[in-house]
C-alpha cells in the first residue's frame, strides 16, 4: 500500500519534471579535449571557447532555433591526448549523453580514433588536429576551424625571404611522419620563394639537447633557422640553445600560435627579433576584447587557438539557426558549410580546402607575421592565402 | 673536422655529467635500500621546480637556491622513506611498484600545482666562451663546473667520512654493516635522501638549460636506467664509466651521423651488452 | 558473508569462489540490463584490461614483473593489423598470429635475460618498452609513424562483421573466458606447481631440479603471448593504433590493475580490472586527480593488502574474528 503511494508520488513528480523540461529545452555540446598532460593548454583554450560561446547564447534566455529556446550546456571530458581515452570519452558523449556536437579533439591521433564513431552517428566535430587525414570527402561531419601549416606557410615564407634577404635556411624537425611531411612542405615553400633549405636535422620528439645538431647547422653558415613542426617547448629550447652557441641569424616559426610558450621556455632575450606566425592581431578590436574577456574570466593568458574555437562554436550555433533544427545534424552540417564571410572575432572567416582535402571544411582566416619584441608579438605584415604585405 | 671532434667531446662530457648525477643517485638508492626507484625522474623535476621557486619567486641567488634544493631534497627523501618505502625493505618487487605509484602522485601533483605549461627560467649567464673555433656556451660551462663540484663533494662524502663508510658497508652487506654498528634507522632515510638530492640538484642545474615543466622527469629517468643497465646495477664505478660513454656516444653520433641514429646506437649498445654480459660492464652478476 | 564464517575453511573457500563466480557473471550481464552502448564499451574495456592483466599475472606467478607488457600488447596489435590490412588475412588468422608472434619475441628476449636474478629483468623490460616505441617510430612505413594507423577494420568472424558494441562484447567476453580457462589449467597442472615453487623460493626450486630460468621464460612467453592476443582485439575494436598508444603508461596501468586486484590470485586480474577500468568515468574531466588516486590506491594496497582486493573478504572476516 505504502509503496504504491510512493510510486504514485514519483510518477506525479516525473510528470512535473517532464512539463518543466518541455518549457526549457537543453542543448548539450560535448567538449572532448585534453585537460591533463602536455596538450592541456590547448584543450583548456578550446573548452573555454565553447563555454564562452555557450554563455553568449544563454545570456538572452538560450539559443533560439525554430522558435524554441535552448539552454546550451557544455559537457567536458578529458582525453589526456590519448586515442584510447578519446574513444571511451566519445562513446560516452555519443551514446550516454547523446550529444550531437563535439568540440574536439586537440590531437591528431584522437580525432582519427573517434571519427569512426562520430561520422557513423552523424555527430559534428570541430577539431584542432593538424593531420591532413582528419578532413576528407568521406568524413562529412568533421570541420577544422583553425588554419594549419598547409594554409599559412607559403605566403609567410615568400614575404620573409624577400624582406630579410634569406638565402639559406636550416631546420630541425621531429623524426616522425608529421615532421617529415612538414619538412617536405617547408622545403618546397622556401625553394619556391627563392631560398634553399640547406641543412635539415631530424630528432626524437622527447629530445632536449640540441647543441650537437645546432652546431652542425650553424657550422654550415645558414641565414635563418625554421622552427615549424616543433612543439612549443621544443621550439623554445631550440631558440635558446641556438642563441647559446652564438647563432645571430633570423629565427622563423611559420606555423602554430605558440609564441607565449616559446618565450616562457627560451626567455625574452633569446626570442628577441624572432619572426612568428600569428592569427591574432591586437589591433582588431573584437580580438582584443575576446582576449580580455578570456583572461578576466579565467585568470590565465589566452591560448592562441581559443578564438578560433569561439568563432567555430558560434558558427555552429548560426548553422543550427539557419537549418532550423538542433536534431538533424545533416541539415546543420550543410548549413555550416554554406556559411561564408562570417564576421568572427578574428576577422572574416570562410571555408576552404576543397583542393587540399577534397572537402571544404577547413577554415580560411586572416593571419599575420609578427616580430617578437620584449616577449610580445608585434605585427609586421598582414596575410591572406594570396600573400602578405 | 678536428673542430667538430673537439666540440663533440665537450658536449659529450657535459651530457655525461648530467647522466652520471642521475645514475649515481639511482644506483645508490638501489644499493642501500634494494629499491628500483621509478620516481627518481620526478625528483629531478622537483629539483627543477625548487630552483624555479628559489630564483624567480623568492629572488634568491642561484647558489643559495642550489643549497636549499639539496636540504629540501634530503628532507623529502627521509619523509618518502618513512611514509612509502619503509614497509617494503625486504621486498624488492613491492618497493619498486610502490615507487611507480609515488611517481604518479608526484608528477600529477606538480601538474595540479604548477599547471602543464613550461615555465620561464631566467638565464643565469649568457654568452659563449671561445677557444679558437671551439664554442662553449657559458651556461653549459657553469652547469658542468657545478656538476663536477657536486660529484667531487659526493665522492669525498662517500669515501672519506664515517657516514660514507657506513653507506658503503650497507651496500656491501646489510647484516654485516648492522653488526658493525651502522645505524640502519638513520642510514636508510639519509641514504635515500642523498640519492634523491643528487637527482634534484641535477634538475636544478639543468633547469636553466632545458626548461621546467611537470613532464621533464621522464627522459633523465630513462637515461639513468640505460646507464645503470650498461654499468651494472649497484655499481658506482660502472655508472661513472657508462654515463660518460653514453654522453660521448650520443654527442658523437648526433654530430657525425644524425640525432635519431644516436638513440638507435644507444639501444643497440644496450642490447649488445645484455647479450654478451647481461649484468652490465662492471656489474656483480647477481643484482 | 556472516553465515559462511561458521562453516569449515575448505568448504567456505568453495562457497566463496562460487559466490564470486556468481557475482562476476551478474556483473558481466549489467550492460544488457541497462542497454546502454556506453556501458557495453566500458565492459569491453574491462575485459581487455583483465585479459592483458591476466598475461601479466602469469609472469607474476614466477615472481617476475614485466614493464614491457604494453609493448607486447602493441606487438600483437601491429602484427594482427598489418596481417589484416596489408596481406588481407582474415582476423581469425591475425589473432592467433599476434599471440604467437608476441610470444616468440618474448622467448628471444627472455632467454638471455631471465638468467639474471631479481629486479634486473624488470629494469631491462622498462628500457625495452621504450625501445619498442623508438623502433616503431623509426619505421613509419610499417607503423604509420607517430600518426599511427587509422581506420582499422572492425573484428570480423568468417565474413560476419561485429558492428555493434554488444557483439564485440560477447566476443571479448568469450575470449576473456578462454584466457582465464587457460590460466586455470596452467595453475592446476605441473607447470603451475613449478611456477609457484619458483615464486616461493628460487634456490629451493633450483635444488629440487626445476629449471628456474626456463620456467620463468615459459611464464614470460605465455604472459606476453596473452598480451599480444589482447592487443589484436583492442586494435580492431578501437580502430586506431600508434606507437604512443603502447608507451610505458600502458604497462604501468596493467601493473596497477594486477597489483590492486591481487598478484597471485587467479581472480586478481578480473577484480583489478572491474575496480579500476570504470573508475576514470567518475572523474572524466580531471585526470590529474585520477592519477593521484591511482598512485595512492596502489601504495595503500601494497602496504595493507599485499595480496590485493581479492584477499579483502578473507582479511575482513579475519579482522572481525580477531575483534570478537
Amino acid at each position: 500500500m505504502k509503496s504504491r503511494t510512493i510510486l504514485a508520488a514519483a510518477s506525479v513528480l516525473a510528470l512535473l519534471a517532464g512539463n518543466a523540461a518541455a518549457q526549457e529545452q537543453t542543448l548539450k555540446i560535448g567538449a572532448l579535449v585534453t585537460q591533463s598532460g602536455a596538450g592541456a593548454s590547448w584543450g583548456n583554450g578550446m573548452l573555454r571557447a565553447a563555454e564562452l560561446a555557450a554563455e553568449d547564447a544563454n545570456k538572452d534566455g538560450g539559443l533560439e532555433v525554430a522558435g524554441t529556446k535552448y539552454k546550451v550546456e557544455v559537457i567536458a571530458y578529458d582525453d589526456a591526448y590519448k586515442a584510447n581515452e578519446a574513444v571511451t570519452a566519445a562513446n560516452r558523449l555519443v551514446f550516454e549523453d547523446k550529444v550531437k556536437y563535439i568540440i574536439g579533439t586537440v590531437g591528431s591521433a584522437p580525432i582519427l580514433a573517434i571519427q569512426p564513431i562520430t561520422e557513423e552517428a552523424g555527430v559534428i566535430t570541430l577539431t584542432l588536429g593538424f593531420t591532413a587525414k582528419a578532413l576528407s570527402a568521406d568524413k562529412p561531419y568533421t570541420f577544422r576551424p583553425n588554419p594549419t601549416t598547409a594554409e599559412v606557410a607559403q605566403p609567410q615564407i615568400d614575404w620573409l625571404v624577400a624582406s630579410q634577404k634569406i638565402k639559406t635556411v636550416g631546420a630541425l624537425f621531429p623524426n616522425d611522419e608529421t615532421g617529415e611531411a612538414i619538412a617536405k612542405d617547408i622545403g618546397a615553400a622556401y625553394k619556391k620563394a627563392g631560398a634553399e633549405l640547406t641543412a635539415t636535422e631530424f630528432f626524437e620528439r622527447d629530445r632536449v639537447d640540441f647543441i650537437p645538431l645546432l652546431t652542425r647547422i650553424v657550422a654550415q653558415g645558414v641565414d635563418a633557422i625554421e622552427l615549424d613542426g616543433n612543439s612549443p617547448v621544443t621550439a623554445g629550447q631550440i631558440v635558446q640553445q641556438a642563441r647559446d652557441i652564438g647563432f645571430e641569424g633570423v629565427i622563423i616559426r611559420t606555423g602554430g600560435p605558440a609564441t607565449q610558450e616559446i618565450v616562457n621556455v627560451a626567455g625574452k632575450q633569446a626570442t628577441e627579433g624572432m619572426f612568428v606566425h600569428s592569427a591574432f592581431n591586437p589591433a582588431v578590436e573584437t580580438a582584443a576584447a575576446y582576449q580580455k574577456r578570456y583572461s578576466d574570466t579565467y585568470g590565465e593568458a589566452m591560448n592562441g587557438f581559443s578564438p578560433f574555437f569561439y568563432d567555430g562554436t558560434k558558427m555552429l550555433f548560426q548553422a543550427m539557426k539557419d537549418a532550423g533544427t538542433v536534431e538533424d545534424t545533416a541539415a546543420v552540417k550543410t548549413a555550416l558549410e554554406n556559411i561564408s564571410g562570417y564576421e568572427g572575432v578574428l576577422g572574416t572567416l570562410n571555408w576552404t580546402g576543397k583542393d587540399a582535402y577534397g572537402i571544404a571544411h577547413q577554415l580560411d582566416s586572416p593571419f599575420y607575421i609578427a616580430r617578437v619584441e620584449d616577449g610580445n608579438e608585434v605585427i609586421v605584415a598582414s596575410c591572406t592565402t594570396a600573400g602578405c604585405k | 673536422m678536428s673542430f667538430l671532434i673537439a666540440q663533440s667531446l665537450i658536449n659529450g662530457v657535459i651530457l655525461g655529467t648530467l647522466y652520471l648525477m642521475m645514475a649515481i643517485g639511482f644506483t645508490l638508492v638501489f644499493g642501500i635500500m634494494r629499491i628500483v626507484n621509478f620516481a627518481h625522474g620526478e625528483f629531478y623535476m622537483i629539483g627543477a621546480f625548487m630552483a624555479l621557486i628559489g630564483v624567480t619567486w623568492l629572488g634568491l641567488p642561484y647558489a643559495a637556491t642550489l643549497a636549499l634544493t639539496v636540504v629540501f631534497a634530503v628532507l623529502l627523501g627521509a619523509l618518502v622513506e618513512r611514509v612509502v618505502f619503509r614497509p617494503f625493505r625486504s621486498d624488492e618487487l613491492s618497493g619498486m611498484i610502490a615507487s611507480l605509484g609515488l611517481a604518479m602522485i608526484l608528477q600529477n601533483g606538480a601538474l595540479i600545482f604548477f599547471g602543464p605549461d613550461p615555465q620561464a627560467f631566467p638565464a643565469m649567464v649568457s654568452g659563449v666562451l671561445r677557444f679558437g673555433d671551439l664554442i662553449i656556451p657559458k651556461s653549459r660551462a657553469l652547469t658542468l663546473g657545478i656538476g663536477v663540484v657536486v660529484l667531487i663533494g659526493f665522492y669525498v662524502l662517500l669515501m672519506h667520512t664515517r657516514f660514507g663508510r657506513g653507506l658503503r658497508a650497507l651496500v656491501q652487506d646489510q647484516q654485516v654493516a648492522a653488526l658493525y654498528g651502522v645505524r640502519l634507522e638513520i642510514m636508510y632515510p639519509l641514504g635515500l635522501g642523498l640519492g634523491i638530492a643528487l637527482a634534484a640538484v641535477a634538475g636544478a642545474l639543468m633547469a636553466p638549460l632545458f626548461g621546467v615543466s611537470p613532464f621533464i622527469g621522464a627522459a633523465p629517468l630513462l637515461k639513468a636506467f640505460i646507464v645503470v643497465i650498461l654499468g651494472g646495477l649497484g655499481s658506482i664505478p660502472g655508472a661513472a664509466l657508462a654515463a660518460l660513454l653514453l654522453g660521448l656516444i650520443e654527442s658523437f653520433t648526433s654530430s657525425f651521423v644524425s640525432a635519431s641514429a644516436a638513440d638507435i646506437v644507444t639501444f643497440a649498445l644496450v642490447v649488445a651488452v645484455l647479450l654478451i654480459r647481461p649484468s652490465g660492464i662492471l656489474g656483480r652478476g647477481e643484482a | 558473508m556472516s553465515d559462511t564464517s561458521v562453516t569449515s575453511p575448505p568448504k567456505r573457500a568453495g562457497l566463496g569462489s562460487l559466490g564470486f563466480a556468481l557475482c562476476v557473471a551478474l556483473l558481466a550481464l549489467v550492460p544488457w540490463f541497462t542497454g546502454s552502448v556506453f556501458h557495453f564499451h566500458i565492459a569491453i574495456m574491462v575485459c581487455l584490461g583483465a585479459m592483458a592483466a591476466a598475461g601479466l599475472a602469469t609472469i607474476a606467478w614466477v615472481g617476475q614483473l614485466s614493464l614491457a607488457h604494453g609493448a607486447f600488447v602493441g606487438i600483437g596489435a601491429y602484427t594482427c593489423v598489418l596481417l589484416v590490412t596489408r596481406l588481407d588475412m582474415p582476423f581469425l588468422v591475425g589473432l592467433p598470429a599476434a599471440a604467437v608472434f608476441s610470444g616468440a619475441v618474448a622467448y628471444i628476449i627472455g632467454t638471455p635475460l631471465l638468467r639474471l636474478r631479481g629486479v634486473y629483468f624488470v629494469l631491462i623490460t622498462f628500457a625495452l618498452n621504450e625501445l619498442f616505441r623508438l623502433v616503431m617510430l623509426e619505421f613509419p612505413s610499417v607503423s604509420g609513424g607517430s600518426s599511427g594507423i587509422a581506420g582499422i577494420p572492425k573484428i570480423s568472424l568468417f565474413g560476419w562483421e561485429l558492428r555493434d558494441q554488444s557483439q564485440v562484447y560477447v566476443f571479448t567476453l568469450l575470449m576473456l573466458a578462454a584466457v582465464m580457462a587457460l590460466l586455470w589449467t596452467i595453475r592446476r597442472g605441473p607447470l603451475g606447481r613449478w611456477f609457484s615453487a619458483v615464486e616461493e623460493n628460487m634456490a629451493l626450486a633450483e635444488s629440487s631440479g626445476i629449471p628456474t630460468a626456463r620456467t620463468q621464460n615459459m611464464a614470460f612467453v605465455i604472459g606476453s603471448g596473452i598480451a599480444g592476443f589482447t592487443g589484436a582485439i583492442m586494435a580492431h575494436y578501437i580502430g586506431f593504433i600508434s606507437p604512443v598508444t603502447f608507451a610505458f603508461q600502458l604497462s604501468v596501468s596493467y601493473v596497477i590493475i594486477l597489483v590492486v586486484g591481487g598478484r597471485l590470485a587467479l581472480a586478481g586480474p578480473l577484480v583489478g580490472a572491474l575496480f579500476l577500468v570504470p573508475l576514470p568515468e567518475f572523474l572524466r574531466s580531471a585526470q590529474e586527480y585520477q592519477h593521484i588516486i591511482y598512485g595512492v590506491v596502489l601504495i595503500i594496497v601494497l602496504r595493507f593488502l599485499p595480496a590485493g582486493l581479492t584477499a579483502l573478504p578473507g582479511k575482513l572476516s579475519q579482522w572481525r574474528r580477531s575483534g570478537e
